[in-house]
């Protein structure tokens, strides 16, 4: 007989713990599988039956399933203490322990994005993902932790499907493009330039790149930064992907395509040349008095015959002068503008929570109801199995005296028996008045059937 | 027979009603339910309708355009028929609220309102007339279009201006996208204006000798409506000329668009009103025989 387990989180997390905590309890993958092995390389000892820790940035979690009646603190207070990490740390007052349905909910809760520190945020699902799959390839996890994951994923998966969740750019760089999408549909028919080289510019660059913006002209003072920007963009390009760009909006692909982008240099005394050339123009340099002027962006806008033309001033001090907004075609925004659509999508994406919890409800109740019969598996698998092994003697029986269309329709009627037997066997088990008589039964069974008893 | 059109009177407005519901819900929540059903039932509205309004046309021996109520009816399904081709066009299912609106609008008028077959124009049993006039009715649902589509734009370039970030930001597709829907229904009603215009040429001429001569007089090429939509024909053709070869992009192009439109709504509105012309609801005074045979 299978004894009972229980499910328990050791969660150290953005709620309660600041970075420095975080950074000191995180796990990377080497002490992950220490972990792993030090607490289910002798499972019958510890009461442990499986564990799968999980570290980001925001968060590291040991969830482990136990034996009903064993100390899950002390089982995993042992395991650190042996792998010389501080338990204090782990399991102190920057912890939150949670056991059976709470650390199910807090499971479910994060795989669906709602315990993010960005509401809805998609790379925590991948992350629980590769979590998942370091501790099963290196022990079988316990059918609690297992079906707790699964029903977690999907969750997850239907929370973000069902729900706006994960919809609208919460960072800076990502509500640009966004607003872009606001002027132009597809992207990579459009062209942009980039005036200024820094970190910034070369964050938004990469995220219009990974939208797929058809061309990126770079415009610089000092040419060589802006060729070397250029060069790292290429070799992004030739790498396939781009390794610094944050993925959290729904509609970014998991790799840059930047296949079809061509990135230039143009000259810095030509930048009137390289707006009029443009549909977005970013502008992100350090000047300290605007260098893109009404008359330059007129100048630009003259050739356009009524195409829009975006542009996004995220330079501080700005570098393009307010009242090339009030040029007809011409929409200029600026930081204060992408912090107001971020602050509406982060409303939006709270407005979201109680479908998002409703699902997380439904998918909890599938998995209570697999948990109230956990304990009837095992038993009535027995006893299946031996109503199987039965039939296919009595089967083998009747096909050695008898043709093979009798032997089928003697098989065919057997395995009707079988089902309604077994189905009446286990609605009897599961309206057992008492959880006593339920295990009183289910002994009787496993003595009667289980064991390989053959007839 | 009678059953079935009362049958089809009562359910259709109630299927356009659950089209624009569907097509509304889509608007304010963005749900992937309606998503993937705002289309289709849109579609098989589509169908439904113009099973039923062929099933009148049979059962009438005419095209079902005989009054205010029944053209309303028509105008209904033209306006989702020509609204779905856009959207299979441009992929963007949210501004469809505003389009399905207003058919469900004309159907329930259509339907509700519905009056016994009032004395109707015989050509309207013609095969010629009909199509005419059919092709119109579509060539002008799609310039409405244009119209809605070019005024979203400006309404959305507005929003973006004023820092505007709410629902119609959110939902309503780029300007880029809008653009396209306006020339997207241009391209379908200037085609169909043109064919229109010349099914009616064609037409008038072959009445020749069917009809009084009273009549024939009144049977002219350049009756003002005519002439005008001949105008109106060659504004949207320049606007396509000037978006294909030309460039003609965003602002110029939608203002182009509204303002051709504007144009044919008040200049149609003024020969209602003040110019004489044989496009008329009411039957002609005097016609021999509507399919010309006599």
């Amino acid at each position: 007989m299978t004894r009972p387990t229980t499910l328990h989180v050791h969660s150290i997390n953005h709620h309660l713990a600041p970075v420095e905590i975080r950074e000191r309890v995180h796990l990377d993958s080497t002490q992950t599988v220490a972990l792993i092995k030090e607490l289910c390389g002798n499972k019958k000892d510890s009461g442990c039956v499986s564990v799968l820790p999980i570290s980001t940035c925001n968060r590291t979690e040991i969830y482990v399933e136990v034996i009903a009646g064993h100390d899950a603190d002390e089982i995993v207070g042992a395991a650190l203490v042996a792998l010389g990490l501080d338990p204090a740390l782990f399991l102190g007052e920057y912890t939150v322990s949670l056991d059976g349905h709470d650390a199910t909910e807090h499971l479910y809760r994060v795989a669906s994005g709602l315990d993010s520190m960005m509401i809805g945020e998609p790379q925590i699902s991948g992350q629980l993902k590769d979590a998942y799959r370091l501790a099963r390839e290196h022990h079988d996890l316990g059918p609690g932790l297992l079906r707790a994951f699964h029903g977690a994923f999907r969750a997850g998966k239907r929370v973000r499907s069902e729900t706006q969740i994960s919809h609208g750019a919460v960072s800076i760089a990502y509500a640009a493009v966004e607003l872009a999408r606001k002027f132009f549909d597809n992207l990579s028919l459009q062209k942009a330039t980039l005036v200024g080289a820094g970190e910034t510019g070369a964050l938004a660059a990469r995220h219009f790149l990974q939208h797929n913006i058809g061309e990126l002209t770079i415009v610089n003072r000092s040419p060589e930064k802006a060729m070397e920007l250029a060069r790292v963009l290429t070799a992004e390009k030739e790498a396939g992907m781009g390794s610094t760009a944050r993925q959290d909006g729904p509609n970014v692909s998991k790799e840059f395509d930047l296949t079809n982008a061509q990135i230039t240099v143009h000259p810095w005394e030509d930048l009137v040349g390289a707006l009029a050339n443009a549909d977005v123009i970013l502008s992100t340099t350090g000047a300290t008095e605007p260098i893109i002027t009404v008359a330059m962006a007129e100048q630009a806008v003259s050739e356009r015959k009524g195409k829009p033309l975006f542009m996004l001033d995220i330079a501080v001090p700005r570098d393009i002068q307010p009242a090339v907004g009030d040029i007809g075609g011409v929409f200029l925004f600026g930081l204060d503008d992408l912090k107001q659509i971020i602050a509406g999508n982060v409303e939006s994406r709270r407005s979201q929570i109680p479908a998002a919890m409703r699902i997380n409800a439904e998918e909890m109740d599938a998995l209570q109801e697999w948990l109230d019969d956990v304990d009837l598996r095992p038993t009535v698998a027995e006893f299946r199995s031996y109503l199987e092994n039965l039939k296919d003697k009595q089967v083998g029986h009747v096909r050695k005296r008898e043709s093979e269309a009798v032997a089928e329709a003697v098989e065919r009627s057997l395995q009707q028996f079988i089902k309604k037997v077994v189905g009446r066997s286990v609605s009897a088990l599961k309206s057992s008045p008492s959880r006593a008589e339920r295990e009183r039964d289910l002994e009787a069974l496993h003595r009667i059937f289980g064991n390989g008893k053959e007839d | 027979m009678e059953m079935l059109h009362t049958i089809s009177m009562n359910l259709m407005p109630l299927v356009y009603f659950a089209v624009w519901s569907c097509y509304m819900w889509l608007f304010i929540t963005d749900n992937a339910i309606a998503h993937k059903w705002s289309t289709r039932l849109a579609f098989g509205a589509v169908i439904l309708d113009t099973t039923a309004m062929v099933h009148l046309s049979l059962e009438l021996k005419r095209l079902p355009m005989g009054g205010t109520l029944e053209f309303l009816g028509l105008l209904a399904l033209a306006l989702l028929g020509t609204y779905l081709l856009i959207e299979m066009r441009q992929v963007s299912k949210h501004t469809g609220f505003l389009i399905t609106g207003m058919a469900f609008l004309c159907k329930l008028l259509a339907d509700v309102l519905s009056t016994p077959a009032p004395e109707v124009n015989p050509y309207l049993s013609d095969p010629g007339f009909a199509g005419h006039a059919l092709f119109i009715l579509v060539a002008y649902t799609a310039l409405s279009l244009s119209f809605l589509y070019a005024v979203l734009y400006m309404i959305l370039a507005r929003q973006l201006n004023r820092r505007h970030f709410g629902l119609l930001f959110r939902r309503l597709p780029s300007l880029d996208g809008l653009e396209r829907m306006s020339l997207g229904a241009i391209e379908i009603g200037a085609p169909m204006l043109f064919f229109s215009l010349s099914l009616g040429h064609l037409w008038m001429y072959n009445l020749a000798g069917t009809i009084t001569p009273e009549l024939a007089t009144e049977l002219s090429p350049y009756d003002p409506k005519v002439v005008v939509s001949w105008i109106v024909f060659l504004a949207f053709a320049i606007i396509l000329i000037g978006y294909r070869f030309l460039g003609w992009r965003g602002r110029r192009m939608v203002t182009m668009a509204a303002i051709a439109y504007l144009g044919l709504v008040l200049t149609m509105s003024l020969l209602n009103l003040y110019a004489p012309s044989f496009h008329k609801f009411q039957p002609p005074a005097a016609v021999e025989s509507p399919s010309g045979e006599s």
